[in-house]
């Protein structure tokens, strides 16, 4: 029953979630008619924009990606916006739990607490049924892509978007953790989604500096395995690395559950 | 060992045994070197004033903090420890102060959820509390009263079997009417099960109206405790008037708790040997001496203010 009682704590952060991502997939689809009809507008891109910059060839890169479905679905879809929405949910829902309830009244954390079942186990449910509904917050609307496609009279590999889905998943379950590390040490819910949101932004901003660099290293890029969509192969390294620590995270959280007072 | 014997010293073993418990968070002394007994059958009022360690004695011996010392053991298992609190948990019943529940679940919910935990649950008894508090089934909790969110969280600890009801403040913050339905469902529930009750309270009025021992906690430790048969026969007031002011007298019989100066009279409150206490006063020529019994508003008034 922890398990009924985490779905009903979490149940709305995901069915938002859900909703969210289902719609930006729908959409992903069914914008590419009209970016195939700006697509003679990209072929120029050179008359418009320098590229013999940095960002210039970055432009102008993204839009040669875009020449085919398969790069637009990666380019955008995939690596805006289901990374960064799914990324937001990630947070949302590593945020919160027996901390956070003992905080506010009606927050049943004692009630929890004078069950018998340990505190590894009520806290381990939690993380179980939260990493369960950011599967299915990942899986399900990039299964749409595939599904979809045929609408608009394109095809789209399932094989592929299992992949990106599970590289965002395994590599982004690092945040969910990081936000649930931080609801063991804070009695609020802003301040691990805040920490974990601000940690992620900057994240963000340093691996795009660095891509102007060449440098093609960041927990965002394993996440859109784009290593996978280049024909290189996984990012099996990024991964491990991510799901060490993540496990980590998940551990320093339930230690620290299991020494505190309330 | 035979059986019997076996049977003999379950009966004899204490349902919370607590020696020298400390608590302390940070600079505060929530405990400070706090013992406690409390046999099987018993419903043990645990009295104090607000901030005396009540709560936290409460959350020590169901494992929801740690002791900085000493030792708190529930049906014998040490407290804790967190296997054993687990089991603890499985036997007992507990009530916060208040009444703690999960505000975004609907009664019915919160009922199906905690029966899961255990597997005796009592269905019959779910189903006539339910009627008898007249518990709107559908309503989510948060939209309970007080009065009615207390009887729900007494029908999760009642339905369970438990053989220990721990209750923080049962009653706190409902009006005399509840209190009372409340305090009732209590009585009648322990008369028909075999359990030990332990429940906290700044209500001496409802500790002498249902409990048969008693503790009383100041500042993180007892200062008296027994049964309240016991504490009724052996707590007396010797009252003493003067025909001038009262002489500024100490008495070495055992058993004095106070003595206090009031103009011509001098009163002692003496919890054993009030005869022995009356033998010495009389060498002091009062005009006229009293032995009275004592409430347990006295007692716990007295007590406490004794620390001062």
């Amino acid at each position: 029953m922890l398990w009924y009682k985490s779905w009903l704590e979490t149940r709305w952060r995901f069915l938002i979630g859900l909703g969210l991502l289902s719609i930006a997939a729908c959409g992903a689809v069914f914008d590419y008619p009209t970016v195939l009809k700006l697509m003679p507008l990209a072929n120029n891109i050179e008359t418009t924009i320098d590229t013999s910059t940095k960002i210039g060839r970055l432009v102008k890169q993204a839009a040669a990606l875009q020449a085919t479905y398969r790069g637009f679905i990666w380019w955008q879809w995939v690596r805006q916006n289901l990374v960064g929405i799914w990324t937001v949910f990630a947070v949302l829902l590593g945020s919160g739990g027996l901390i956070a309830a003992s905080g506010s009244g009606g927050g049943g954390a004692l009630f929890t607490l004078s069950l018998p079942a340990s505190r590894t186990r009520v806290i381990g449910v939690r993380a179980v049924t939260a990493l369960g509904e950011l599967l299915v917050l990942v899986v399900v609307p990039s299964l749409l892509i595939p599904l979809l496609s045929p609408a608009i009279g394109q095809s789209y590999s399932i094989v592929d978007a299992f992949v990106h889905a599970l590289c965002i998943f395994v590599a982004g379950a690092a945040f969910f953790s990081l936000a649930f590390l931080l609801s063991t040490v804070f009695s609020d819910l802003w301040r691990p989604l805040l920490i974990t949101g601000a940690i992620a932004c900057v994240l963000a901003l340093l691996e795009g500096a660095l891509a102007l660099q060449s440098i093609q290293i960041g927990i965002f890029r394993v996440m859109s395995g784009e290593s996978y969509f280049r024909g290189t192969g996984l990012p099996w390294l990024g991964l491990l690395a991510s799901a060490a620590v993540s496990a980590a995270l998940l551990n320093a959280a339930a230690r620290n559950i299991a020494r505190q007072d309330f | 060992m035979t059986d019997r014997a076996d049977g003999a010293r379950r009966a004899d073993a204490l349902v919370i045994e607590a020696a020298d418990l400390h608590k302390h968070y940070g600079s505060v002394q929530a405990l400070r070197g706090l013992s406690l007994q409390v046999p099987p059958g018993s419903i043990h009022g645990f009295l104090g004033k607000n901030g005396a360690g009540k709560t936290t004695t409460i959350k020590v011996l169901l494992g929801m903090a740690r002791p900085t010392s000493g030792r708190a053991r529930v049906f014998g298992l040490p407290a804790d420890a967190q296997e054993s609190s687990v089991e603890i948990r499985r036997r007992t019943g507990f009530v916060s102060d208040d009444k703690d529940l999960y505000d975004y679940m609907t009664v019915a919910e919160i009922i199906r959820f905690t029966a899961a935990f255990f597997p005796q649950w009592r269905a019959d008894l779910e189903r006539t509390y339910a009627r008898t508090f007249e518990l709107p089934l559908d309503r989510k909790i948060r939209a309970l009263s007080r009065g009615t969110r207390t009887k729900l969280a007494l029908l999760l600890v009642l339905c369970r079997r438990a053989e220990l009801l721990i209750l923080d403040e049962p009653t706190s913050g409902l009006d005399p009417a509840v209190t009372e339905e409340v305090l009732q469902t209590l009585v009648g529930h322990v008369a028909s099960e075999e359990m030990t009750v332990f429940f906290s309270s700044h209500q001496i009025s409802e500790v002498d109206q249902i409990a048969d021992r008693v503790t009383i906690i100041d500042r993180g430790r007892a200062v008296v405790s027994g049964s309240l048969d016991d504490l009724r026969e052996q707590y007396r007031r010797v009252q003493l008037i003067f025909d001038g002011d009262a002489p500024d007298a100490t008495f070495r019989a055992p058993g004095v708790v106070r003595v206090r100066r009031s103009g011509r009279i001098l009163t002692v409150l003496s919890s054993a040997g009030a005869e022995r206490i009356l033998d010495e006063a009389r060498a002091l020529n009062p005009v006229s001496s009293d032995v009275v019994p004592v409430t347990l508003k006295e007692i716990f008034l007295e007590s406490v203010a004794a620390e001062d």
